[in-house]
């Protein structure tokens, strides 16, 4: 199967938000009462996208950007927007998941997950452009949920349900590169009919997205992430790992080292006559030193006078 | 110590002589280096800590935490947060609990560099390859070694103890937004290599495992003495002072 994506043409979306609901029903997802989460005074954040965010039980919003409009009659302007997983070919949740609960789907380039081999550890949400993923309480336990790509139903030769049930043909779904021909034929329309700021999203970024996205009021105005890449923490965390491994490992055969050189080591019991202020070896009977004064040796004559063929005295061997 | 020999004058040998035939009948000196609190201290946080190593490394090891399952990670994973707990707050108990043995130990690993400290600092490295050979010149009650790797781990603890919490807040009840959470698992990812590479070497030099420190973890697990002669090799000019102040010195014979 060649790659798969969902185009998402905002000069088509009435932000009905079927979508949402589609994908609600079709991944059995609660909805949240509203006085409790989306508009309360925390989350909401004054517009009408509902609720505020993605969370727990929503892996699909529609948002509602306004703009003030050149037009004289319509003095607001809206520029729609699909906020849901982009799919990244380049998927930085995928690299980080420590469990190998997120991958990407070989048939459709999609990243999908499997909840029972998450972890929670939320690992991907920190290397996440988007910040997409969210995490649902599944009893104490907390599991990655955000959108699939209904993968199952594509799968099985079915649309995924959020374009299943667009009815104004926002939503479309096929090949990749079917996909992008089209948004491009429709931003070529855009421009022709005034809307210069109309783009396409998702072609380049992060190596290439499979969602594709047709912008009609431009990046800006519907919120797009601009140049998104994985966070710079989140790549160095992941070189990080094999680090940690080198080091401890060379750090070990390091210490493995002295311990094999420094084997039948022995030393002098040494005691102290504090009257006399002598340091004396209990085994000869000799003064090691007298007082508590500095060191008055050299470093290179600490280093080489018990030296064996090197030092003006015999070796040492390590009877101090 | 210096392998040169030393001349000592008649009075000063005869000293010497009655002083080690005196010794014998006295029993063998000891000299107190850590508290009971300072020992229970230091081995709560070590438990923790190594704990904290292997539950962390079902997160950080990706092969381990896929060979586990979820729900054996699931398991470290909050023992991690419990744990971790412990970690940041047995200290802090202990530090209030006695203020005193605090400035004790900000005293002797913020001090001023001796030469001798220095010298000791240079010829570490030589040292651990070459013990036998190298004599390292004496030290306060601190090695300036001790206050660098010491001043690593507690640097290292108390990073990995604040981006820790933070991340568990982050979790539960205070969510600090994605850029900060990837800085943080970042931060506690380096100051984990940082601290496992100073904690191998502490425990190598600790525990006794390196020969000429053969015995040193009785001084933290065991009953906190330090033998006379093991104090002289290693903090040579703590121990004349110590010993010649005779305040915190014991007298063991054999078998005690």
């Amino acid at each position: 199967m060649t790659e798969k994506a969902i185009l998402f043409d905002s000069s088509r979306c009435t932000a009905c938000r079927g979508c949402q609901v589609a994908c609600k029903c079709w991944n059995d997802l609660p909805s949240e009462p509203t006085a409790e989460r989306p508009y309360d005074s925390v989350n909401w954040d004054g517009k009408f996208t509902h609720p505020a965010d993605l969370n727990s039980c929503t892996r699909l919003i529609t948002t509602f950007n306004d703009f003030e409009s050149e037009s004289s009659q319509k003095r607001v302007g809206w520029a729609f927007g699909r906020r849901a997983c982009q799919h990244c070919t380049e998927a930085g949740c995928v690299n980080i998941c420590p469990a190998g609960a997120l991958h990407k789907d070989p048939e459709t380039g999609f990243i999908t997950y499997d909840q029972s081999k998450c972890i929670g550890c939320q690992n991907c949400s920190s290397a996440c452009p988007f910040d997409v993923p969210r995490y649902e309480d599944q009893g104490g336990k907390t599991v990655i949920n955000k959108c699939s790509g209904c993968v199952d139903r594509v799968a099985h030769g079915m649309k995924p349900a959020c374009v299943t049930t667009c009815q104004s043909g926002a939503l479309q779904f096929g090949d990749r590169d079917e996909m992008i021909a089209l948004a491009n034929e429709r931003v070529e329309f855009l421009h022709d009919h005034g809307y210069e700021d109309a783009c396409i999203y998702g072609v380049d970024e992060m190596a290439g997205l499979h969602v594709i996205q047709v912008l009609k009021h431009g990046m800006d105005a519907h919120g797009a992430v601009a140049n998104p890449s994985i966070p710079v923490t989140a790549t160095l965390s992941g070189i990080l790992k094999p680090v940690t491994a080198v080091g401890a490992g060379a750090t070990v055969l390091g210490l493995a080292a002295m311990f094999g050189l420094a084997a039948g080591y022995k030393r002098d019991t040494l005691v102290y006559n504090d009257a006399t202020g002598d340091t004396i070896s209990l085994e000869t009977g000799e003064v090691t030193k007298q007082g508590n004064g500095p060191d008055e040796r050299s470093v290179k004559e600490a280093l080489t006078e018990n030296l064996p063929f090197v030092g003006s005295k015999k070796g040492g061997d390590g009877d101090e | 110590m210096s392998k040169h020999h030393i001349e000592v004058t008649p009075e000063m040998k005869a000293s010497d002589e009655a002083f080690l035939e005196g010794r014998t009948v006295g029993g063998d000196r000891y000299i107190k280096r850590h508290s009971r609190q300072a020992r229970w201290t230091h081995g709560v946080t070590v438990l923790c800590c190594i704990w904290l190593m292997i539950s962390g490394a079902f997160v950080f090891v990706p092969p381990l935490a896929q060979f586990a399952g979820s729900d054996v990670v699931f398991f470290f994973r909050m023992s991690h947060r419990v744990i971790g707990v412990a970690f940041v707050a047995v200290p802090i108990i202990s530090a209030f609990a006695a203020p005193a043995g605090v400035k004790h130990i900000i005293h002797n690993n913020i001090c001023h560099w001796t030469e001798d400290d220095k010298k000791w600092m240079i010829l570490f490295l030589p040292y651990l390859f070459l013990a036998k050979w190298v004599h390292m010149p004496d030290q306060d009650e601190q090695k300036s070694g001790q206050r660098v790797a010491d001043g690593a781990l507690w640097i290292c603890g108390i990073a990995m103890g604040i981006t820790g919490v933070i991340l568990l807040l982050n979790s539960t009840i205070m969510p600090v937004g994605v850029v900060a959470h990837s800085v943080l698992l970042f931060l506690h990812d380096l100051f984990f290599f940082v601290m496992l590479v100073f904690a191998l070497a502490h425990i190598f030099l600790g525990a006794g495992i390196f020969q000429p420190y053969r015995g040193m973890w009785k001084v933290m697990w065991k009953d906190g003495l330090i033998s006379e002669s093991d104090a002289l090799y290693h903090w040579g000019h703590w121990a004349r002072e110590v010993l010649g102040s005779d305040n915190g010195v014991i007298r063991k014979k054999k078998g005690e």
